[in-house]
């Protein structure tokens, strides 16, 4: 920690996610100069990319923790949609704290479920989650009969959407964050936190004080910092990163695999339980196939943010990054009119090319390690 | 007459410099069985290699049937007719007997009648202990040996080379193999036999190689021979420099384990070690050593008896045995040793209990470590997938090294590791007794269990069968009779 590998810190594996970022923001700020459109790099039109890339940034947060322990949680949009539906059908009767409490209890279920079938029975996450997927949204279909529930009680339906979509200044927060994440960096000598600090801070001073953003945004930046300090401070997040780096290594250095493995399952129910609730207050409705589909966006944020498959690796902030690269592109499209059709595509080849740079990077890595003495034994 | 197979001056060194093989003249004659041993790491598995093809000598030549041959892969060895019979069985589980059997068979339909004839024929011959169409994955370990030996038989081979065909098998499968192996000495072909097993060794071959460092120190008819002139010649003279250390008064008992069983691996056991003991533990592969280790350590789910250390009994999980201050350093490094994509300093810290980071701290121990066991490594920082064995070996001791650790159970912490960390290992496992603890030891070094051991328990087939209360009496070639000599069946069948 004493000497910075520069080229480390600044190579497309480690911070290429971040460059992807800020060159897609710069091509579409720069046809939307050309087209004579106002400023695309406007406070508005950046907090609304945020808003809209909060919910899969939530459920992306801790499908990265889920990841990083070596496994995979394909039901978390069908979870976001069963909260959802609990939160709506119930708030009317029990109100919305209540309710919502419910939607989160019920998640969490969900997640020991899935997670209790993988450790304790032994079936492959993949399928197991591919099943509740679609058993969980079979349970949406069948609570809500088929058709859209809706919030119609008027003090119920103020206090869901004064959760969900109210404004909150940050200029002050945000400077206050800028400077603390510094002096960290400066500290601890991260390069990252440096630089994330000094974009933050010129973002907000761009914007002005006026500067206000969507409450769901506020929520993805609090669980963030939370979950990043977590596996980055304590002893937890080593354990995260232990079990799935190498689980039996790390059963015999006395951790409690298990209880690690099915903690991350809650964890992404929780999350997706709480990115429902959101969903849910953001309308005051739900339809049964809301949400529908974003467990993949969800995922493709995480390897975006170059979070590997294979466990051990992965940082929530470059995943958050990931879903805001993946909202930008469908963002921009809309705003520029760049031809919906092309939308798709383009999203699928970006996410093959970030695997490619991260797979092709580690490649290039390993090729320089010794041959281990052990094959000559 | 020609022989089969000649080896002259066959040399092996690995890309990091490792030498395996410095020299081996091996001849093999048709009709024969040929018993080839060596202690781990003696080279006999390189040599293997070599000769099904599946990695290339440095130098020195190899004459098949009188003619300078160079296999580039084991598919041309094959062809040439070598089959060889790997330690870990490689069969498809999922698929059947046949179909393992025919695997190599090239040509374009699976229902071939005239080679699943072939197949049948070969285990016809064999004595029909599987059918041919029965999944492998649900044969017992006998019949799978069997279906591999068939494999191995249906390419009509010259020369049929076994690595411990019989390690993992139970007395009456072991016969079956014996049977099978002079069958096909009787019909013209050569075998070479690789086994741990002196009796066995005595019983079935013809003639006798013995590897050491590299090297063949031995060959004779195997009617010159007993017992104690190969096991001599297995353990050669004494390389390691570590000098026997004076017998200490050791402390109060520390350990107790009573009744220790898992069922297929490990008999009911029961033993105990004291504060500032080191107790070898001796035996052959498949012998139960490392169950018995993991079964203290709580990493057997299906272990069951009871583990008690100063008095207090630790139930069987990992987390309390590292609560309670046992430490186990498992025998693959690899893939229970490290967190390869984790640091030096991140691996070291790994078993530690407590909630909060302290990076500084463990920076600080990680140098200290590097240091106390000479690690060669950039630094804390280095990572340890980077390291070569004997230095990542160092780096699981070291993260035990702890004051809450009592007692130390060490898997082959010495395998396939040059000489100056195996002292280097060897020395703090010593300081660590001194120091107070307990230490149970597992190696396959004998000579270095004589060195080190204050007591030395023989295990055989998932039991303890002998104990050895003074090393200084015994030499190395006493030991490796009795954990390898005559066998009893006792204890477990696998």
């Amino acid at each position: 920690m004493t000497s910075i590998d520069w080229r480390r810190a600044f190579g497309l594996r480690e911070a290429g996610v971040y460059y992807a970022l800020l060159i897609l923001l710069g091509v579409l700020a720069a046809i939307a100069h050309s087209r004579g459109l106002p400023n695309y790099l406007n406070p508005q039109n950046l907090g609304n990319i945020a808003y809209q890339a909060s919910l899969v940034g939530i459920m992306g947060v801790a499908m990265t923790v889920m990841l990083i322990t070596g496994a995979f949680d394909l039901s978390v949009a069908s979870v976001a949609a069963l909260a959802a539906a609990v939160l709506v059908g119930l708030a009317p009767q029990i109100g919305f704290p209540l309710a919502a409490f419910a939607a989160l209890v019920t998640a969490a279920a969900i997640g020991l479920l899935n997670g209790a079938i993988v450790q304790f029975i032994g079936i492959n996450a993949f399928i197991v989650t591919l099943g509740t997927l679609t058993a969980v949204r079979g349970l949406v279909l069948v609570l809500t009969d088929g058709r859209s529930l809706m919030v119609e009680r008027a003090d119920t339906l103020a206090q869901m959407l004064a959760f969900e979509s109210t404004r909150v200044p940050v200029f002050w927060p945000a400077l206050v964050i800028a400077v603390a994440l510094l002096v960290l960096g400066i500290v601890r000598r991260a390069l990252v936190q440096i630089g994330a600090a000094i974009v933050l801070a010129i973002l907000a001073l761009l914007a002005g004080p006026g500067l206000a953003v969507a409450a769901p945004v506020v929520y993805l930046a609090i669980f963030t910092a939370i979950v990043w300090a977590v596996l980055h401070f304590t002893v937890i997040g080593r354990r995260i990163y232990a079990v799935g780096g190498n689980a039996e290594a790390a059963r015999l250095s006395g951790i409690n695999v298990h209880a690690y493995k099915l903690g991350a399952f809650v964890l992404s129910s929780v999350a997706a339980g709480f990115a429902g609730v959101l969903f849910g207050c953001r309308l005051g409705a739900i339809n049964p196939t809301a949400l529908q589909g974003s467990e993949l966006t969800v995922i493709a944020a995480a390897i975006l943010g170059g979070t590997s498959l294979f466990g051990g690796a992965g940082s929530v902030v470059k995943t958050v990054v990931g879903a805001l690269l993946l909202f930008t592109l469908t963002n921009g499209f809309n705003v520029l009119n760049l031809g919906a059709s092309y939308q798709g595509l383009i999203e699928g080849v970006v996410v093959i090319a970030a695997a490619a740079i991260y797979t092709v990077g580690g490649e290039r890595k390993r090729a320089r390690r010794p041959v281990p003495a052990e094959v000559a034994a | 007459m020609v022989a089969l197979l000649s080896l002259a001056g066959v040399e092996k060194t690995w890309p990091n410099g490792t030498v395996a093989l410095r020299g081996v003249d091996l001849v093999v004659q048709p009709g024969r069985v040929h018993g080839l041993l060596g202690a781990n790491g003696a080279g006999k598995s390189t040599l293997i290699k070599i000769l099904a093809g599946a990695i290339p000598a440095s130098s020195g030549t190899i004459a098949w049937r009188g003619k300078p041959v160079r296999w580039s892969n084991p598919r041309a060895a094959r062809a040439a007719g070598i089959a060889t019979l790997y330690q870990h069985i490689p069969l498809v589980p999922t698929l059947s007997a046949a179909d393992n059997i025919l695997l190599e068979q090239s040509g374009g339909l699976r229902r071939n009648a005239a080679a699943r004839a072939r197949a049948a024929a070969v285990v016809a011959m064999l004595g029909h202990s599987f059918g041919l169409d029965e999944i492998v994955g649900d044969l017992p370990i006998g019949a799978r040996q069997m279906v591999a030996i068939a494999q191995a038989l249906v390419g009509d081979p010259a020369l049929v080379i076994m690595d411990e065909p019989t390690a993992a098998l139970a007395g009456d499968e072991r016969e079956t193999v014996y049977r099978t192996i002079r069958q096909l000495a009787a019909a013209g072909r050569a075998v070479l036999f690789v086994s741990h097993f002196l009796d066995e060794i005595l019983a079935l071959t013809d003639e006798v190689t013995v590897l050491r460092d590299g090297r063949a120190v031995l060959h004779a008819e195997t009617a010159t021979l007993d017992e104690a002139a190969i096991a001599a010649a297995i353990a050669g003279r004494s390389v390691t420099a570590l000098a026997r250390h004076e017998m200490r008064t050791p402390g109060p008992v520390l350990l107790e384990v009573e009744a220790l069983r898992s069922p297929g691996r490990l008999a009911p056991t029961s033993l105990s070690v004291r504060a500032g003991e080191i107790v070898g533990i001796a035996g052959m592969l498949g012998s139960g050593r490392s169950e018995l280790l993991h079964a203290i350590f709580g990493a057997d789910p299906a272990a069951r008896g009871t583990v008690t250390l100063d008095g207090r009994r630790v139930p069987l999980f990992t987390d309390e045995a590292v609560a309670a201050g046992i430490a186990l350093v498992p025998e693959d490094r690899a893939k229970q040793g490290f967190v390869p994509t984790m640091t030096i300093a991140e691996n070291i810290a790994l078993p530690q209990q407590r909630h909060t980071l302290d990076r500084a701290g463990e920076t600080a121990a990680a140098r200290t470590a590097i240091e106390a066991l000479a690690i060669k490594a950039d630094g804390p920082d280095a990572l340890v997938s980077e390291l070569s064995g004997g230095n990542a070996q160092k780096v699981g001791l070291a993260k035990w090294l702890t004051p809450k650790t009592r007692v130390v159970l060490l898997d082959e912490p010495t395998a396939g590791i040059d000489i100056g960390a195996r002292i280097d290992i060897l020395r703090t496992v010593r300081r660590l007794a001194d120091e107070g603890l307990a230490v149970l030891l597992v190696s396959s070094e004998f000579e270095e269990l004589l060195a080190i051991s204050d007591r030395i328990l023989i295990l055989r087939d998932g039991a303890v069968s002998a104990e050895i209360a003074d090393p200084a009496t015994l030499d190395e070639a006493a030991l490796i009779q009795l954990a390898s000599g005559t066998r009893t069946e006792t204890g477990l069948a696998a």
